[in-house]
């Protein structure tokens, strides 16, 4: 073929290419519009379906095979189930077992079909919450697509499915961030029956990984079980990791519980400034006036962000702004603006501004502060 | 002579079909990379981060000059986006209207003496006030030094780990901060950068500071525009991202983790470019240094600005963005094709080099070329016409897969808003893309016409509501 044969060619496949591409453009435009409006119409015609299944027990509206398959039947199922709770939720899970729309979807998820179809089948799955699913959630906590992972850990979630929770933490060591974060919002929802799984893997993993164990830590701090204080502290006592070390305290904080109270008063002296911080935090969460004192040497910390921490936190604890207002005269002028910082953000500051404008009783060392002179 | 216009008679034609070869290529990249973003946008479940104490806060960083019309409305859009954690920070940039006490009054703020650490250069800050009117919103109050000296204010009083910066002018998406935070939480240590979809809110219905409906505008100039976003939003920066290369991250909308833009020294005072410069050097800062990193766009999280209506003030944006263009063409010339540098040097920064620096000369020079060529006979005009042929085919054809990529947001929609897009695709070639070159050109030659900013002569969010 010669040079200018090569052209024209060219020159006709790109505007066949181009001719192609407009009409597709156009027709999928039609196409899409009047398919989107067909699937929210059928979707609508499910609900109603749905609804009535779940309002009369010999309800005789026909679930066929068809509509079971259908991709609007599944989105009317994850709304009405996002709309129900008690025991519609289980009414519903029988009416759609009874047709087959679990199997269906197990079938689906298992298949080799692209990541649309599967991840609606694990969303659908997930949604329902049926104990049939577990076996595929389960195998699923595997799967090559990080999402479809998510949504058959949320699954298992739902279901309360305990057998899941040692596959789930375990899975933390392996999992991308992403995927990590979203299995530790689902261990906070299986609550306390968590707390020993995490515990065990926290206590085999720490010395050598800490993205794992942080979050493990943490997901303990929002499951409140007061059982894992005391292993925590073990464990923050053993920790050389610093990511370990704050995941520990802020979970400890968390916890707020009393136990604690005796180590992190000693972490408030610590050599690192990002224990020290943190430790300031947790004990706002303990909420107890006693620690104001040593907290208030904080203020005039060499760090700016334990002297913020530190009047955030006792900002937050009863009495605290008391001892604020005192600071914004102290002579450190780091601690005054610490003091300031921490009574600004929890309204008191502008608050006190108000009153003392309206009633003329001249808080003098407070107003000279906020207009800028001391 | 003849056979030097003949070489680059020819040259200039092949030029322009790998240009386009490479934006087709490009594109193909990027519709690979949504095509996946699609499901895991329709069937994921990122409103789980909403309730999660994992998701990380967020400040948002709005610089302000003379935004007295909008800038309320424009907060107040903002203050009800979708996210757990988030503070608003507006910095006045020495306005000369009311656009410090239209905050001031519509939020019940009141000036704090608060401790202000300034890590990044920037003019005096003359006050900072915070309110609480249930939004978080502190608003620091400095002199006039330009868009990045605001910036790099608002970074400094930005009390969270990663800062959103964008404009005063801008219509956010409610969803936009939850889609582009979950780039984060995916790989928090490795992500330092998220770009978003920035979109043309021209002819759309907009209400107290909200997207009612998107539609194409009748006027030529906006409607042009939003092809050319289109192109850039959805045919080239998924594929860079894809390739961890993605050249800018728009200064309307460019999530970035505030230590790394401590590192960097923030955005570049008085650089007509400075979202590209902030980028560039946040590249070369981590593979210099060996950091793993990377730097993504996410296009579903999507923000709406107003763009040029006349051919004045888009001149004078487009003279702005060239100049800011070869500054940075200057200032990363040693990442330019450089090895060292990986996908950033060889391909976008490259890439960018040659169609985006260079084109404008190319054409320019090609507008005189080729005509002489021809008619001393040294190109056949009947080749000549095929090879054009080419290069407008494929450029074409790099609009049309931007339509097509477009289909899956659905924003357009009426099939009459994308038969208009269609036609535009066609005649934009005619005249308009030339003018944008003259323009470029012009930005090239240099002069104080060239040295600023100037006005961009808004219609204003809060007006378009009633439009």
């Amino acid at each position: 073929m010669s040079p200018d044969q090569l052209i024209k060619m060219t020159v006709l496949v790109v505007f066949s290419v181009n001719a192609v591409l407009a009409a597709v453009l156009i027709l999928l435009k039609v196409v899409h519009r009047r398919r989107m409006r067909r699937h929210n119409l059928r979707r609508q015609r499910y609900l109603g379906v749905l609804s009535r299944h779940l309002s009369f027990e010999n309800c005789t509206d026909p679930i066929t095979e068809s509509m079971a398959e259908d991709p609007a039947f599944l989105d009317a199922l994850i709304d009405m189930r996002s709309a129900i709770t008690g025991d519609e939720v289980s009414t519903l899970r029988t009416i759609v077992n009874r047709h087959g729309v679990i199997d269906r979807q197990i079938s689906h998820l298992d298949s080799s079909f692209p990541l649309g179809r599967r991840l609606r089948a694990a969303v659908a799955l997930a949604e329902i919450g049926d104990e049939t699913a577990a076996g595929a959630l389960m195998r699923h906590l595997e799967d090559r697509e990080p999402e479809i992972r998510i949504q058959c850990g949320r699954g298992l979630g739902r279901i309360q499915w305990t057998p899941a929770i040692d596959q789930i933490v375990w899975r933390f060591s392996a999992e991308i961030p992403w995927v990590r974060a979203r299995f530790s919002d689902t261990l906070t929802g299986f609550g306390p029956k968590a707390t020993w799984p995490l515990l065990a893997y926290i206590r085999i993993n720490h010395k050598h990984e800490s993205k794992g164990p942080a979050l493990a830590i943490r997901t303990l701090g929002q499951i409140q079980d007061h059982q894992a204080v005391g292993p925590l502290l073990e464990i923050l006592e053993e920790a050389d990791d610093l990511e370990i070390e704050i995941a520990a305290i802020e979970a400890l904080g968390e916890l707020g519980s009393p136990q604690a109270l005796p180590k992190l008063h000693v972490l408030l002296d610590s050599t690192r400034w990002e224990l020290r911080a943190r430790a300031a935090t947790a004990l706002a969460g303990l909420g107890d006036p006693s620690t104001i004192p040593h907290m208030t040497t904080l203020l005039r910390d060499e760090n700016w962000w334990v002297r913020r921490s530190s009047a955030a936190a006792i900002a937050r604890i009863p009495g605290g702004v008391a001892t604020l207002y005192e600071a914004l005269d102290d002579e450190d002028p780091f601690a005054a603006d610490a003091a300031a910082e921490a009574l600004t953000d929890v309204g008191e500051l502008v608050t006190a501004r108000r009153r003392a404008e309206t009633q003329e009783t001249a808080e003098e060392p407070l107003l000279a502060h906020m207009s800028g002179g001391k | 002579m003849y056979e030097i216009m003949r070489w680059l008679g020819y040259g200039t034609i092949v030029y322009f079909i790998l240009m386009q070869a490479y934006l087709v290529i490009l594109a193909m990249l990027s519709g690979a990379a949504l095509r996946r973003n699609h499901h895991l946008r329709r069937y994921g479940r990122v409103g789980e981060m909403l309730s999660s104490r994992t998701t990380p806060p967020i400040s948002i960083v709005i610089p302000a000059y003379n935004e007295e019309a909008g800038i309320v409305d424009s907060v107040r859009s903002m203050s009800i986006v979708k996210y757990p954690r988030f503070e608003i920070v507006i910095t006045n940039d020495g306005s000369k209207d009311r656009t410090l006490e239209a905050l001031i009054e519509a939020f019940g703020l009141e000036k704090v003496r608060i401790p202000y650490r300034p890590d990044l250069e920037c003019a005096p800050v003359r006050g900072i006030y915070r309110g609480r009117s249930g939004v978080d919103i502190t608003v620091i109050d400095k002199e006039n030094a330009g868009r990045a000296d605001a910036l790099n204010a608002g970074i400094n009083a930005a009390r969270h780990p990663y800062v959103l910066c964008t404009d005063a002018d801008v219509v956010l998406d409610p969803d936009c901060l939850v889609n582009s935070m979950q780039r984060v939480v995916e790989d928090r240590d490795r992500t330092v950068g998220v770009g978003g979809n920035v979109r043309p809110l021209n002819g759309s219905r907009v209400d107290l500071g909200h997207l009612i409906e998107a539609s194409v505008p009748r006027e030529l100039i906006p409607r042009m525009q939003i092809l050319e976003y289109l192109r850039t939003f959805l045919a080239s920066r998924p594929g860079w991202s894809w390739m961890n290369a993605l050249p800018i991250v728009s200064g309307a909308f460019g999530i970035w983790k505030k230590s790394v833009l401590v590192e960097v020294g923030g955005f570049s005072r008085g650089h007509l470019g400075e979202d590209m410069d902030l980028t560039m050097r946040v590249h070369r800062h981590h593979l210099d240094n060996k950091i793993p990193y990377r730097i993504v766009y996410e296009p579903a999280a999507v923000i709406w600005t107003e763009v040029p209506e006349s051919t004045r003030v888009l001149k004078r944006q487009r003279i702005r963005w060239h100049r800011g263009l070869m500054t940075s063409a200057r200032d990363f010339l040693s990442m330019t094709f450089n090895p060292r540098y990986r996908q950033v040097g060889l391909v976008s920064w490259g890439g960018f080099f040659l169609f985006e620096y260079l084109a404008p000369i190319i054409e320019f020079i090609g507008w005189f070329v080729i005509p002489i060529a021809w008619l001393t006979g040294a190109l056949n005009g009947s080749s000549l016409l095929w090879m054009l042929g080419i290069a407008f085919g494929m450029g074409l054809m790099n609009s049309l897969v931007a339509l097509l990529l477009d289909e899956s947001y659905g924003y357009f929609n009426s099939p009459t808003d994308t038969s208009r897009l269609v036609v535009m695709a066609v005649i934009e070639n005619f005249g308009l893309r030339q003018v944008t070159v003259l323009w470029r050109i012009r930005a090239l030659i240099g002069g104080k016409e060239t040295r600023s900013w100037g006005n961009m002569e808004r219609r204003g969010v809060a007006n378009l509501a009633k439009g």
